[in-house]
């Protein structure tokens, strides 16, 4: 837990007013300016989907879109995050449908425990914004910085070429529409 | 982590004042994966932090035969830039094999610098491309080749109000490569036991005109290998040469045991790995010599 | 049965989509009003004399709702695994750098940071005992006073092994050494306690066994079982160490002593310090072999070192020495199981359960029969494997070993074994190139004699939809996954109907812990059991309806099936029916681990009769120059017995060979003098997606035919254990010259490399 949380029974350390956009919506934020990205997410604004593994930048657990590139919200300060856009893993579903990523990673069994998933889920997302049809060779690129314990990593592997897949045939599809 | 007072001046010029107005209080971030890890565990518990976002120094340009960096362009911008691709390559050999792409999009180059990290991957390129830095504090500005930025682990030159602005490097002609090799106990994710660049620039008759060795992990601070650089210039290149050159930079560096390699082993590597720095450099020079 | 609809097919688990969402709850996530920040206050000496300990300042201090010392605990101040031998906090001495020896709890992390800092202990640092070797002479100190520094020490016997050593044509002997190995589930140990309306208390658990954590924390407040609830929230990961309870019993104290919930969630660093880790071991062995190959007897010496208290120690060391043989034949065998108490850190369970080590031994000692004898590595395996029908050297008769060779013969055509010769082996001159092999088993189960039971709840509603409440905890393994598809295909439903409650001891009955293996075979059962009971009654009605007799009627795809044909009545018609006329649709099952009573006598104390069989072969690249080894390919294939839910399956074993590769090469908890040198993800050096090469898997089904649901006999632990020595065998292969110590780092490969021939 954040320090500082419940500190409306003590004098509250100088905090900072935060606006950004999270996951679409415009969110205004009170926090400490010691307080994590990861933190002010997970405690501030109750989104604990995003994980803290270790706090040092090492497992890639807290992995969260910042102005479309993927970063450990465990080492970026909260106030560093004024202005900018996150996406969360709360942010990749679309009007309750998943994101076909999220659907794949479901199907190729690319986790077990899944405390490893968001962060891998959003390094995933990353690398499919600017690549749909990644190898594996560049998918394991991109999540070169996220560690998973339990299942290794061919099945992330397997859902993110399946992801891309059904991205380029949706494109494809509204290609033809727009033609 | 301790409290601070959190500052994000509009420009760097506010940043400068703000720093020598706090000095020793303060610490600069920018991105902040190395000065929060060390806040975190209260290695430095500075009252207020200086925050470069608004400052603009993340441009990469060319001017006047000269490549400046700011010092807030972050890992993932050098390894875009196509300018650095060609000229330096070997900076981006040491940002690829740097810690993940998460961390990647928020190091800055400013950052690997300014920690003075004994292993820190980026100083071993730019020191062999003979870069160097300029410092800004309210009362000017202050430039110096980066080898003399450091003094030992964590420790440098910088004065308390002190900003590092830029990184310059020298424009190279075309008859010099490079070569960066990181030796890490994974191959993401680690930090160098041993990382160092080669580079050589020759003449026709493969005479080495002018060699930089650089290295990391294996001294206090990153060194240049000088006396194997000595023994290098004005000769003619070949194996025997190359390896009598390795020999002596293990003979200049002084590295410790830690948990990640013991001193033997750094010795060691530091001669099998300058060995294979040089060959392969020569032989990027063999190929742009027939390509060219 | 024969053809069965939801088992062996895949299917996303359930709770997939909150995993995906990140709706998920791990004990991180919780967050209830009025919670306060729980923090343990560690020793930092691995031994000390606590001189004193004053906690009144920090009670003083604004925002600190508890404080509390070994005074504070209102019933035992005791871990329960076997035996009651570590404190929860420490009393007048810490051990090792884990003894907690405060708890606090305050208003939030700050505040409970100022008032462990405020906790005044005087230490008297004492020296330590750090060499195992040394711990055992009748002269050392002992670690625990009153305690034997020598916990366990037992010896094996069966045949004539001197005898049989004597008239070899061939004797082998070794030393090996393995590591310290910290399982780094990505979830740090935590809980969240509450105080119940009616004074009881609730603990969130991220843990393997929520009954034995119940009785733990009703026994740490001096409260009935029935005044403790424990629920097991989503758990990110466990591989053993999750086992023997660690901060839920604080989290318990703590709430009872704040009178509000408390969330207590370690750190990484207090994590990597704390909890048990894989047993270093020594282990002295040989091997004695006609000039054919044929093994004629094993002796080992096997010593542990358990850290200060006995945690697991004995159960993992007797586990060590009931596979210190292999799957082969071997009729005279002796193995001496020494576990020794020291102040380094404290070992328990770890996946594989002491069989890693065994496996690391006897497959290397294997590969240096062969090079000896001039045998290929997998003749000489194939020579002395296990079949069916034989009786081990623990005394236990194989019932079903086929999947020993053929994963052998499977494994060795995968990777094209004959033709490896054709591979490049020297491909640069600092480059070797080496395949090396190893074929292990792995008992599922806890072992003759040992309570190994599970129980489940089912329940059907009147729209057909189901509840499967079970106290088996899912750390990611996928017990859930198979208890629903076991359901789902007995009650001819989809998994979809199923909802399955996360474990929770006010739920659900015992189903032990989720360890050896075991939870496939023992919930799985009661899952079928219970299921076959609501079945019953549905074909019953059916019966009754139709006219039909029972044997010509099924329950598939949602439908009432005669004859193989879907009947136009559904599963949901039948379930209404029942549902409004009260037929009951509830079933609650235990199911026991079988033994068959007709088995020849049994000599190896707890021995397990269920076997996993696999084998791996590897292809690895070493860099004679910097002593780097690339683990290029690595086949695996497994027996399961059979396979119930592929993703779950080919998941556990890719995860395992991750682990495995990291054991082998990099893993090794650094200690000097009892002091952690790397407690991080930093230092601690984990394969990441880079470090495993693509492999290439294969499960064989050779069903289990007693004990097993549907012949399936469970997956977690084999995958991690053949990796080390299939590796070692590998740079054996390529260097020509052999590993005897965990992990084969480069700084260990180089002086081999150099050896001279």
């Amino acid at each position: 837990m954040l320090p500082g949380k419940n500190s409306e029974e003590r004098k509250p350390v100088d905090e900072v007013e935060i606006k950004l956009n999270i996951n679409g919506n415009v969110t205004q934020v009170k926090t400490e300016a010691s307080t994590t990205l990861l933190y002010m997410l997970r405690d501030d604004l109750g989104l604990t989907g995003t994980k803290d593994g270790c706090s040092s930048g090492d497992c890639g657990a807290c992995v969260v879109m910042v102005d479309n590139k993927p970063v450990n919200s465990c080492m970026m300060l909260a106030p560093q995050a004024e202005g900018t856009t996150v996406i969360t893993v709360e942010g990749l579903e679309k009007d309750d449908e998943l994101h076909p990523l999220q659907r794949a990673f479901g199907e190729t069994w690319a986790f077990q425990c899944g405390f490893c998933t968001p962060g891998m889920l959003i390094s995933c997302y990353a690398l499919l914004e600017t690549n749909d049809d990644p190898s594996r060779e560049e998918i394991l690129t991109a999540i070169a910085g996220n560690f998973c314990r339990c299942t290794g990593y061919q099945g992330v592997v397997n859902a993110v070429q399946r992801a891309a897949a059904e991205l380029r045939t949706k494109n494809e599809d509204t290609e033809k529409t727009d033609v | 982590m301790e409290e601070f007072n959190y500052l994000a001046p509009e420009s760097f010029d506010q940043a400068v004042v703000a720093k020598s107005q706090h000095a020793e209080k303060s610490r600069v971030i920018a991105g902040g994966t190395d000065l929060l890890l060390r806040m975190r565990d209260k290695v430095v518990a500075p009252s207020v932090l200086i925050d470069l976002r608004h400052t603009s120094l993340d441009k990469i340009l060319i001017s006047n035969g000269v490549m400046i960096l700011g010092t807030s362009a972050s890992l993932s911008q050098i390894l875009e830039n196509s300018e650095i691709t060609q000229h330096f390559p070997a900076l981006q050999t040491a940002c690829r094999e740097f810690a993940g792409p998460p961390i990647r999009n928020r190091a800055t180059l400013g950052g690997n610098i300014v920690n003075a990290s004994p292993a820190a991957d980026l100083v071993p390129p730019l020191m062999a491309y003979d870069a160097s830095i300029v410092l800004r504090a309210s009362g000017g500005d202050r430039a110096l080749p980066l080898a003399e930025f450091f003094t030992g682990p964590g420790q440098s030159v910088i004065a308390p109000d002190e900003i590092l602005m830029e990184i310059q490097i020298p424009l190279l002609p075309a008859s010099s490569a490079a070569t960066f090799i990181k030796l890490g106990q994974r191959r993401s994710m680690a930090i160098s036991q041993v990382n160092l660049t080669a580079r050589l620039s020759m003449n026709n008759s493969d005479c080495v005109t002018d060699a930089r060795i650089a290295l990391g992990a294996v001294a206090p601070t990153p060194v240049r290998a000088h006396s194997a650089e000595d023994a290098l210039v004005g000769e003619k290149l070949s194996e025997d040469l190359i390896r009598m050159a390795a020999k002596k930079a293990r003979e200049e560096i002084t590295p410790i045991s830690d948990v990640r390699a013991s001193l033997e082993y750094r010795l060691e590597m530091t001669e099998v790995l300058v060995r294979r720095a040089l060959i392969a450099t020569w032989k990027k020079q063999r190929r742009t010599k027939t390509s060219g | 049965m024969s053809d069965l609809a939801i088992v062996g097919k895949w299917t996303a688990a359930p709770g997939a989509r909150e995993i995906v969402t990140g709706q998920a709850r791990y004990c991180p996530d919780i967050q209830l009003p009025g919670m306060a920040c729980g923090k343990l206050l560690y020793s930092p000496y691995a031994r000390a004399r606590i001189v004193k300990l004053n906690v009144s300042a920090a009670r003083k201090l604004p925002g600190v709702f508890a404080v509390i010392t070994h005074e504070d605990i209102p019933g035992e101040n005791s871990y329960l695994y076997a035996e009651p031998d570590q404190p929860l906090l420490a009393v007048d001495e810490v051990r090792f750098q884990g003894d907690a020896v405060a708890a606090v709890a305050a208003i939030d992390a700050r505040a409970a940071d100022a008032a462990l800092a405020a906790i005044r202990v005087e230490y008297e640092e004492l020296p330590g005992i750090f060499n195992p070797l040394e711990a055992m002479q009748p002269t050392a100190d002992q670690v625990l006073k009153g305690h034997d520094n020598v916990m366990m020490s037992q010896v094996y016997r069966t045949g004539d092994v001197d005898a049989a050593i004597e008239s070899a044509d061939i004797v082998i002997e070794n030393t090996y050494r393995t590591q310290w190995a910290e399982h780094a589930y990505l979830e740090v140990e935590g809980g969240v306690g509450l105080v119940d309306h009616d004074g009881g208390i609730t603990v969130y658990s991220s843990c393997q066994a929520p009954h034995r954590d119940r009785m733990q924390i009703a026994r740490a407040l001096g409260m009935s079982e029935s005044m403790v609830r424990v629920i097991t929230p989503y758990i990110g990961g466990a591989f053993g160490a999750k086992d023997e309870a660690h901060v839920q019993i604080h989290a318990g104290l703590l709430a009872h002593a704040a009178q509000r919930p408390v969330h207590l969630i370690r750190e990484r660093r207090e994590s990597i310090l704390t909890h048990v880790k894989r047993h270093p071991m020594i282990i002295d062995y040989t091997t004695a072999a006609t000039k054919e190959g044929q093994l004629l007897a094993v002796k080992a010496r096997v010593i542990a070192d358990g850290g200060p208290y006995s945690n697991s120690t004995h159960e993992v060391v007797n586990k060590c020495g009931e596979f210190i043989g292999g799957p082969y034949n071997v009729e005279n065998l002796e193995v001496e199981k020494i576990a020794v108490r020291t102040n380094n850190p404290i070992c328990g369970a770890f996946r594989g359960f002491g069989a890693p080590q065994a496996a690391f031994v006897y497959e290397s000692q294997m590969d240096d029969l062969a090079h000896k004898l001039n045998i290929d590595p997998l003749q000489i395996r194939l020579l002395n494997g296990v079949e069916t029908g034989t009786k081990m050297y623990t005394g236990v008769v194989v019932r079903e070993a086929s999947g020993m060779k053929e994963s052998l013969n499977k494994a060795a055509k995968l990777i094209d074994w004959e033709k490896r010769d054709e591979i490049e082996r020297n491909p640069k001159p600092h480059l070797r190139r080496g395949f090396g092999m190893a074929t292990i088993l792995k008992g599922a189960g806890l072992g003759r004699g040992l309570n190994d039971h599970a129980g489940v709840v089912l329940e059907m509603h009147r729209d057909g939809s189901v509840v499967l409440k079970s106290a088996a905890a899912d750390m990611g393994q996928g017990i859930i996954t198979v208890m629903a598809q076991l359901a789902a295909e007995r009650l001819g439903i989809d998994i979809a109907s199923i909802r399955v409650a996360r474990a929770d001891t006010e739920k659900a009955p015992d189903a032990g812990a989720s360890c050896a293996s075991r939870q496939v075979m023992v919930s799985g059962n009661a899952v079928l059991e219970a299921a076959d009971s609501i079945r019953d009654t549905l074909l019953g009605l059916a019966v009754r309806k139709t006219k039909i007799s029972k044997d010509r009627l099924d329950l598939r795809a949602g439908h009432l099936v005669v004859d193989g044909k879907p009947h136009e009545m559904t599963v949901k018609d039948l379930a209404l029916r029942a549902g409004v006329w009260g037929y009951p649709l509830h079933a609650e099952s235990i199911s026991h681990f079988e033994y068959p009573t007709d088995v020849p006598e049994v000599t190896y104390r707890y021995s397990t009769e269920v076997f996993q069989f696999c084998t791996h072969i590897a292809q690895v690249l070493v860099d004679c120059e910097t002593g780097q080894v690339t683990v290029e390919k690595l086949v695996a294939v497994h027996d399961v017995g059979k396979m119930i839910n592929p993703g779950g399956v080919y998941g556990q074993i890719e995860g395992g060979i991750a682990q495995g590769i990291g054991y082998a090469l990099t893993e090794e908890l650094i200690v000097q003098n009892g002091l952690t040198k790397n407690p991080s993800l930093e230092n601690y050096i984990i394969p990441m997606a880079f470090d495993i090469p693509e492999l290439e898997m294969e499960v064989i089904e050779f069903p289990e035919p007693v004990g097993a649901p549907l012949g399936a006999k469970g997956i977690a632990e084999a995958p991690i254990i053949p990796p080390a020595p299939a590796i070692r065998n590998a740079i054996y292969d390529a260097l020509g010259k052999p590993l005897y110590q965990l992990p084969m780092t480069p700084e260990r490969i180089l002086p081999v490399v150099n050896l001279d021939d």
